[in-house]
């Protein structure tokens, strides 16, 4: 049974619709990949999963996307009990500017946890998670901010991670990075798939297919072609998906 | 030529030069703004050689030089005009002035006599003069400048601790007993407008006016006393002949202290010297403001600016937390902040006015008739004072706050409250763990902005509370310790006091500029603070880039 | 066609990639005619030449490999673009091997001159034309696109095989009558069998051309599907 399942979501911002009938599903402990030009939907098809278009003015959504079989849309929904079982990872590195400790336990501080052994241990169970732990073991207490970018970057998926969610949603999370780290986070994808449902926004097309099991293609507002990553990036059916892999396009 | 100027035009040299004149031209208004200031205020207590100046006409004077200047005759040319000089000769109460113009050309001779005296007063200003005897329940005990010096030199010191002892009993002791009968009688009062209970009452207002009857007993031990020490000072005085040879007697108490300037080593001065700085910053008041120190009036400015403060900062940021995260931004919320930041340009007379007109009467006098209404016609909170000042000031500063708050949390990155979010926390967790932290520095921005604005007003606490002189500090030994209701002095109405509405407008001169260089100090020490606290927070908050 | 390539560059190596290909493809259609004329005409000047010509082929074999190399590593090319790549890639190296059976063909050439002729060649042009022609097919299948085309080849190629089997006995039958004749009937069979190799190769073209146009890989499924 698909971890997500999308159906018919339709997106409007005020009168302007930016998402058609959209349908997909989302493999449990899978890397689905979301490709396509800029301003065809892709984040915001993302930022449906955990409702963080809820804080832009003036959108509608309709549809049904349900998260292991619970509705996400529904409007009476508590939108912070989702957001800790649908963790998001953006596209620019955002740590807090905090120390790298606070930053990995704040989503647990969120939920609850005071314990300082509990505590102790959830960040650092993240940090290694994200394979940064020996990087930055002797130093939890510096200021996050100090960290390089794609350190940045892992110690958001380690804070990501703390809450343990169940699906991960990554918004193009190396497109500020340099090639070693971006590498770095797709071997921490792989990682993170056997724990992990993700879900990842990406320009770069050789990254969709290096990380993910299926990618969706998304053109215009619209799911164009959705399947297998490897028969997507080898024999897509669409005209419009082999255009746009191939880079034939505008 | 015309190409030429026009790429210097374009290079943008040009607007270099003008930003950087700019620049310099306010650097330099202020500068010399603060040199005039210091230099005016510093030289003030720097103790001065008294110059002896006898006159064509015989005259002769005692005193110290204060400025020599041409005499202004415009027919006359340049080489022939004659110059006069001012000196302070003092002893307001034997000549009327204390200060006088002599032409140089009638002096005929100038002499520093080692044994000049200079004695400055607790009343009248200083006295300068020369010591001829010293007496005792009427009878000389000491003749002879040596002699009566070292005697007045032996006593001085008693009749200031008698004196210090007076102060007490008069200030707190039976300033004590006195704020023990006001209580004892508006509790009579109280009893008398509220118990309904015939008995009872009669039960209260007996142990009330026995309490009353103890505390008047205890009032004329303690003017007794008083009264013995009064005239234990009056025992010894002594004797002045002031230049001119008018004689002056007076009590040695009546003496703050007495030095001679013409035989003071550098270090004398400069112990003297610092000696009067501390009197200045320490101490009340004399002679309607213009001698004495300035305590009562930094202390009202601080705790002023403190409470104005604590009010201001939590109101500002509230209110633009709300405008900024909470409103739906639209033509009302643009409204709102238009109506803000105009409000900071209203005449901060009028925020007084209001003040006056909300605070004291309507908040103050409903507090009155609630809480108070034993001691009614007397107002307590229905009259101005500490609080409704503050609270005047707060309302005039908390655009600053709001604007300043505003300001930096929109700079809060987007990216940190998504972060945030989505990570499962509310708004509120939001605004409280990231939003409000990472906007601290600015909100102390505004802070230092609203305190600087703040300390520096005077109109709108003229009418909500400032005094000349207040009898009592807004902070004391009796609960509850701070009484906001009271009146209190301020730095910047005292430079207006001293200045303009003091008797003898000369002699307050120097203290109009030492009271504005304090003014200047104590408001750059407020900021200096909350800059480092606000720098401090800016490091442990943004280091590295990103 | 596609629409072209955002990228110029891109979009002209891949253009010259298709035309080493078709320069090759028509360098060996003209190695097999002129093998196959030195054969019947006995021409053992025509047969050196092509034995010599054969480094050709093979240097463009080499220079498809190094574009196609190039690229991969540079372009990661993805969907009908790899498609493309992979299919030259397979198809160069079929070319170069058909290349070197209109070698072989003339080598046995020149060793037949040597001797009189056994018999007057029949089958074996006839066989030569049809592998020629599926060859020529696949190439235009190639150029064009044409998935029908490459389908056609592919089911030619029994038609290929049925007429090596025939030759195989009429040449057995000569062996049997005449043992001088063996060592010039085996020669002949070894022709044919080149024959019969250079339809295979025409056909792994044809079917690499299908899978560049469909994505579908129909080799090594017998018989050939009738419509893809």
């Amino acid at each position: 049974m698909p971890e997500v399942e999308i159906r018919q979501v339709c997106l409007f911002y005020g009168s302007k619709q930016a998402l058609f009938d959209i349908d997909l599903d989302i493999g449990r402990r899978e890397v689905t990949a979301f490709i396509g030009p800029s301003g065809c939907g892709k984040s915001t098809l993302l930022r449906c999963m955990n409702r963080l278009n809820d804080l832009v003015d003036n959108v509608r959504v309709t549809g049904s996307i349900r998260l292991s079989g619970g509705e996400v849309l529904d409007p009476t929904l508590d939108v912070t009990d989702l957001r800790k079982r649908v963790g998001m990872v953006f596209q620019k590195p955002n740590p807090f500017p905090k120390t790298i400790y606070e930053n990995v336990a704040y989503g647990p501080r969120i939920l609850g946890i005071k314990q300082k052994a509990r505590l102790d241990e959830i960040v650092e169970r993240s940090l290694h998670s994200a394979a940064i732990w020996e990087e930055v073991k002797d130093r939890l207490h510096d200021n996050a901010l100090a960290l390089s970018g794609g350190q940045h970057q892992r110690l958001c998926i380690a804070r990501t991670i703390a809450v343990e969610p169940e699906v991960v949603l990554m918004d193009e999370p190396c497109s500020a990075l340099d090639p070693i780290a971006t590498t770095k986070i797709e071997e921490l994808i792989h990682e993170l798939k056997q724990q992990y449902t993700i879900v990842i926004v990406t320009h770069n097309m050789q990254q969709a297919a290096r990380v993910s099991d299926h990618t969706a293609f998304m053109y215009l507002g619209r799911l164009v072609e959705f399947g297998k990553t490897d028969k997507l990036f080898t024999t897509p059916e669409k005209q419009e998906t082999e255009d746009y892999i191939t880079g034939r396009f505008g | 030529m015309n190409v030429s100027f026009g790429k210097f035009w374009k290079s943008g040299d040009p607007f270099i030069w003008m930003t950087g004149g700019a620049l310099a031209l306010s650097l330099i208004m202020i500068i010399s703004l603060i040199v005039i200031v210091a230099a005016n205020a510093l030289g003030y207590y720097w103790p001065d050689r008294l110059v002896q100046v006898t006159l064509k006409d015989g005259t002769e004077l005692l005193g110290q030089r204060i400025v020599s200047e041409p005499i202004p005759t415009p027919d006359t040319p340049a080489a022939t005009v004659q110059s006069r000089t001012e000196f302070q000769v003092a002893n307001r109460d034997l000549y009327g002035a204390d200060f006088r113009w002599v032409n140089d050309a009638d002096i005929t001779a100038r002499s520093f006599p080692a044994e000049a005296l200079l004695f400055e007063r607790w009343e009248w200003g200083p006295l300068f003069g020369f010591l001829t005897t010293v007496t005792q329940d009427g009878k000389v005990i000491a003749e002879g400048f040596a002699r009566a010096w070292d005697k007045f030199q032996e006593i001085h010191p008693r009749t200031q601790e008698t004196l210090e002892r007076i102060h007490r009993i008069e200030r707190k002791e039976i300033g004590d007993i006195n704020y023990a009968l006001e209580h004892a009688r508006l509790g009579l009062k109280r009893i008398q407008t509220e118990e309904r209970d015939p008995a009872r009452a009669a039960k209260y207002v007996t142990a009330l006016e026995q309490e009353i009857a103890t505390l008047q007993h205890r009032y004329a031990e303690k003017a007794a006393e008083l009264k013995t020490l009064y005239d234990e000072n009056a025992r010894y005085r002594f004797l002045v002949r002031a230049a001119g040879g008018k004689e002056k007697e007076l009590p040695v108490a009546a003496v703050v202290r007495a030095f001679l300037p013409n035989q003071l080593s550098w270090w004398g001065r400069f112990k003297l010297y610092v000696t009067r700085l501390v009197e200045f910053v320490w101490d009340d008041p004399r002679e309607s403001n213009t001698e004495g120190g300035v305590f009562p009036a930094i202390f009202g400015t601080v705790i002023m600016v403190l409470i104005m403060s604590m009010m201001v900062v939590p109101f500002g940021v509230i209110a633009a937390l709300y405008l900024r995260e909470y409103a739906k931004q639209g033509p009302m919320v643009r409204a709102v902040r238009i109506a803000v930041n105009n409000l900071a340009g209203v005449p901060s007379i009028v925020f007084g006015v209001f003040g006056l007109g909300f605070f004291v009467y309507v908040l103050g006098g409903g507090i009155d008739r609630l809480f108070y209404p034993e001691a009614l016609p007397t107002p307590t909170y229905g009259t101005g004072g500490m609080l409704w000042a503050s609270l005047t000031l707060a309302l005039l500063t908390v655009p600053v706050v709001i604007v300043a708050t505003e300001e930096s949390l929109s700079s809060i990155p987007r990216e940190w409250r998504e972060g945030s979010l989505a990570l499962g926390a509310t708004k509120w967790e939001t605004i409280r763990k990231i939003v409000l932290p990472g906007a601290l520095p600015g909100i102390l921005t505004g802070m230092i902005l609203a305190m600087a604005r703040g300390a520096g007003e005077v109109a709108p606490l003229m009418i909500t509370g400032v005094v000349k002189l207040a009898p009592t500090l807004p902070l004391d030994a009796h609960a509850p310790f701070f009484h906001l209701e009271r009146k209190f002095m301020h730095l910047g109405f005292h430079i207006y006091d001293v200045g303009f509405q003091s008797p003898n407008v000369e002699a307050a001169k120097p203290m109009v500029f030492m009271t504005t260089m304090l003014l200047i100090g104590i408001i750059l020490l407020l900021n200096l603070t909350a800059i480092i606290v606000r720098n401090r927070l800016r490091n442990r908050l943004r280091f590295g880039t990103f | 066609m596609p629409p072209l390539h955002t990228d110029r560059v891109y979009e002209e190596e891949l253009q010259q990639l298709r035309a080493k290909i078709l320069e090759m493809g028509g360098l060996v259609e003209k190695q097999i005619g002129d093998a196959m004329t030195s054969l019947v005409e006995r021409n053992s000047t025509l047969a050196q030449a092509v034995i010599a010509r054969d480094h050709t082929v093979n240097y463009l074999d080499v220079a498809v490999d190094e574009s196609c190399t190039r690229l991969l590593a540079l372009h990661q090319p993805a969907g009908r673009d790899l498609r493309l790549i992979m299919t030259s890639l397979k198809v160069t190296t079929d070319l170069e091997r058909v290349g070197d059976m209109a070698q072989n063909i003339c080598e046995r050439a020149l060793e037949l001159n040597e001797e009189p002729p056994l018999k007057p060649y029949v089958d074996l042009p006839r066989m030569a034309d049809w592998a020629r022609s599926m060859l020529r097919e696949s190439l235009d299948a190639f150029v064009r696109e044409d998935t029908e085309l490459a389908l056609q080849v592919c089911q030619r190629d029994d038609a290929v095989d049925k007429l090596t089997a025939d030759i195989f006995h009429e040449m057995l039958a000569f062996m049997r009558q005449d043992p001088q004749a063996v060592s010039r009937a085996t020669r002949l069979l070894f022709i044919a069998k080149y024959l019969e190799r250079i339809a295979d190769h025409a056909t792994n073209i044809a079917e690499m051309v299908i899978y560049m146009v469909k994505g579908k890989n129909i080799r090594h499924i017998s018989p050939p599907p009738a419509s893809v």
